[in-house]
């Protein structure tokens, strides 16, 4: 498919120029310390003695100072939702970089593990030559205690030696745990072994104490070179020669050199406060237990669950951390709000899919009874739910719905929980929104799981027909698997089966109907399903089939 | 909560230090540092360790995913029988080519890692895990659906000839309901 300048431009060109500019400060980093150190006087003898091991090492030590403290800042959730919740401050270009905050700090976890090896590798080269050429003219420079000592031993006995073996094990746990296959398959190792992070932030502060590496400090009396210039003077005979001499080249006293003071709090202290504040808030936040009003079993392994907490606010789009301790006392769980705090009603809920250990065990608590019907538990009842405690909420790309003036949203099965808490939004009161359009479209491969929305879908519908908008809400349903299919036989979900269609969307046809009605508009996509829809949605967004009409694509996942 | 496979872990993090002991094992011999047969050791237990860890385990439970092309890798590995199946011997082979590794700067880290590695595999065989080959699905049996070249043999159910004749005298009380919904069908 042929790209479009101006469809690319607008869905990828502000995550490219971050990258540029991420990868330019970098570079300029690294080339400037290098330069520093290789040609900079008072690291002149020190630079006779290690050669370009010294200046790659401190280069790229001065890139990893860089990245260790950018990578904390795409963490800090409570700090990038209250950046996108307020529009005064950033526009949507920016909120849509934040989408790609996680990227972000993979980006830079991978920046310092790439620079780590090629700063190991330098004080290697390093202290095998602080070993071979141990100085016996500046004895202070030295780090070795005699000439061919050997190197092992010198990184064993000095305490950046320590430190750094140490960080370089730390990160290889931290790397090797956190590939896809892993997480996906065993989040709980990817979670406590990238927690060991305080203590790579607590090891690294302390990394540079020693002063293994020194400078000289007394340039102007003794300027680098002069040494020699002294003995060779005396060797020649002859006044004519020490009165061509420049001043500058004359030494009056020995050279004196000094230990760097540790610079990596300076870059580090920063970023790591503000994420142990941003975690110590949402702890306290979370610390008060939800109360659990109703619990709603739907099909397909669905529940939904109402919960009350005291000074909770939301916005739709936004998602919770659920823990339940009666559970699991560690492990916290993601889960799109359905359903938002308004003025008049302060429960707020979630729809759960059961898939693993923990939804599975924490449902059983729920509602331990297996019974094929619906079963709607009021409070009244004697009922002990576990306690439960509710960590957010976080913000999600799919807050921009209603910043747009037309707008698209594909939900593939469970994923139209985000979209579900739009449709609330609009049937509490839609007419001050900047959307003017919404194209819902729905793919489900049984058709027992249209119930779980059926009843929103239905009102969010009638809504619209008898205030005169029909053209407001444009739903399509979809279900993907023709075998066994029964059918939606009740008479009050009649605008739902009239919408139904058998088999996979047809992108193309719906991007073309959506482009046509819509002409010199901004349209925004948003999916939130599984990664063979969002891959082909992001190329037809890409693409130059619609001239006139931009299709801005935001992906929203759930893993 | 849920029990971890620990297995997989080891996997990945043997890989990683295969990589590392390689590594550092052709820095040493390039460089012909002190002690360069100790990385020559390197270069040959890396290269080793990689091949034997390229190929993924099976999940006892849920999908696995092998790595790319690790199909051949799998074929033998699969081969050598309970000498690859068994966690124990693979934390003992572990640990016995990490040792020399020890020996030389170059090589310190890799030794290190896989001797992470082999304690991790250690902890995966107390816990009773082994390993299985990922082998291709045979293809699922298509369902019989009838072939489109086959066109159905009976018409469609009507209703009896009375009905259908047109009777000019009640166009109204002519009309019948189809017994099944025509759906337009995209």
């Amino acid at each position: 498919m042929v790209v479009s300048l101006r469809s690319w431009v607008a869905n990828e060109g502000g995550k490219h120029l971050v990258l540029m500019l991420w990868l330019g400060t970098n570079t300029w980093l690294f080339m400037k310390t290098f330069l520093l150190y290789s040609t900079g006087k008072q690291y002149h003898y020190l630079y006779k003695m290690l050669g370009l091991g010294l200046c790659i090492s401190r280069a790229s030590a001065s890139v990893l100072n860089l990245n260790c403290s950018l990578v904390l800042l795409p963490m800090c959730r409570s700090l990038l939702t209250f950046v996108r919740g307020t529009h005064t401050v950033s526009s949507r270009k920016t909120r849509r970089l934040l989408d790609k905050s996680k990227t972000f700090h993979v980006a830079c976890g991978v920046a310092i593990c790439i620079f780590s090896v090629v700063h190991v590798s330098a004080h290697l080269v390093n202290v095998v030559n602080f070993s071979a050429s141990y100085s016996d003219d500046f004895p202070a420079l030295n780090l070795a205690r005699y000439r061919g000592e050997d190197p092992k031993l010198i990184m064993l006995t000095t305490v950046p030696g320590v430190t750094g073996l140490l960080l370089v094990l730390i990160l290889f746990l931290m790397f090797t745990s956190s590939s896809h296959y892993v997480r996906v398959s065993n989040y709980e190792i990817f979670w406590y072994t990238h927690n060991l992070f305080i203590i790579f932030y607590i090891i690294l502060m302390v990394h540079m104490v020693g002063g293994a590496l020194k400078y000289q400090t007394n340039l102007e009396a003794h300027p680098p070179g002069c040494l020699r210039a002294n003995q060779s003077s005396t060797e020649q005979q002859g006044e004519e020669l020490e009165q061509s001499e420049d001043e500058e080249r004359r030494c009056r006293e020995e050279a004196h050199f000094q230990p760097h003071c540790p610079q990596t709090w300076l870059w580090v202290s920063g970023p790591l406060c503000l994420y142990c504040a941003e975690r110590l808030y949402r702890y306290i936040r979370s610390s008060d237990p939800v109360t659990i009003v109703t619990v709603i079993r739907h099909p397909c392994d669905v529940f939904e669950l109402r919960m009350l907490k005291k000074n909770f606010k939301a916005r739709p789009g936004q998602y919770i951390v659920l823990n339940c301790p009666h559970v699991s006392s560690f492990e916290n769980h993601p889960f799109t709000l359905t359903t938002c705090p308004t003025e008049n009603k302060a429960t707020f809920g979630i729809h759960l899919r059961v898939v693993g250990d923990w939804t599975e065990r924490f449902t059983q608590l729920l509602l331990p009874e297996q019974r094929m019907d619906l079963e709607i538990l009021p409070m009244v009842q004697q009922r002990r739910y576990p306690k439960l405690y509710v960590d957010g909420p976080f913000g999600s790309p799919s807050e921009e719905v209603f910043n747009y003036d037309v707008s698209l949203c594909v939900a593939g099965g469970i994923g139209v929980t985000p979209f579900a808490c739009v449709l609330h939004a609009l049937l509490d009161g839609w007419a001050g929104f900047r959307l003017q359009r919404l194209y819902f479209v729905w793919v489900c491969r049984e058709l027992q799981s249209f119930y779980w929305f059926a009843e929103l879908l239905c009102a969010v519908h009638h809504k619209f027909w008898q205030e005169n908008r029909p053209d407001y809400f444009n739903l399509k349903l979809y279900v993907s698997q023709p075998h066994n299919l029964q059918s939606m036989s009740e008479e009050r979900y009649r605008p739902l089966t009239s919408r139904l269609l058998v088999g996979r969307p047809k992108w193309k046809l719906l991007f073309d109907e959506i482009a046509k009605t819509n002409q010199q508009k901004r349209v925004g996509v948003f999916c939130c399903g599984p990664k063979g829809i969002s891959s082909t949605l992001h190329r037809l967004c890409n693409s130059s089939r619609f001239p006139g009409t931009t299709f801005e694509f935001n992906k929203e996942s759930f893993s | 909560m849920g029990k971890i496979e620990w297995a997989m872990w080891a996997n990945e993090q043997a890989l990683a230090s295969g990589l590392i002991y390689l590594t550092g094992g052709i820095v040493g011999v390039a460089g012909q540092f002190r002690g360069w047969q100790f990385a020559a050791f390197g270069v040959a237990a890396g290269v080793f360790v990689c091949l034997l860890e390229y190929p993924r385990s099976k999940r006892s439970k849920g999908t696995s995913v092998g790595r790319t092309g690790q199909y051949c890798f799998t074929v033998v590995v699969k081969a050598f029988g309970p000498l690859t199946r068994n966690y124990y011997v693979r934390a003992f082979i572990h640990a016995a080519l990490c040792v020399p590794g020890g020996f030389m700067l170059a090589t310190v880290l890799g030794c290190v890692c896989l001797g992470i590695a082999s304690i991790i595999y250690l902890v995966a065989a107390i816990r009773g895990e082994h390993w299985e080959p990922i082998l291709p699905r045979k293809p699922a049996q298509k369902p019989n659906v009838g072939s489109i070249n086959k066109p159905p043999q009976n018409p469609p159910p009507r209703p009896p000839p009375e009905t259908r004749r047109k009777r000019v005298e009640d166009l109204e009380g002519a009309a019948y309901d189809n017994a099944i919904n025509v759906t337009a069908d995209e």
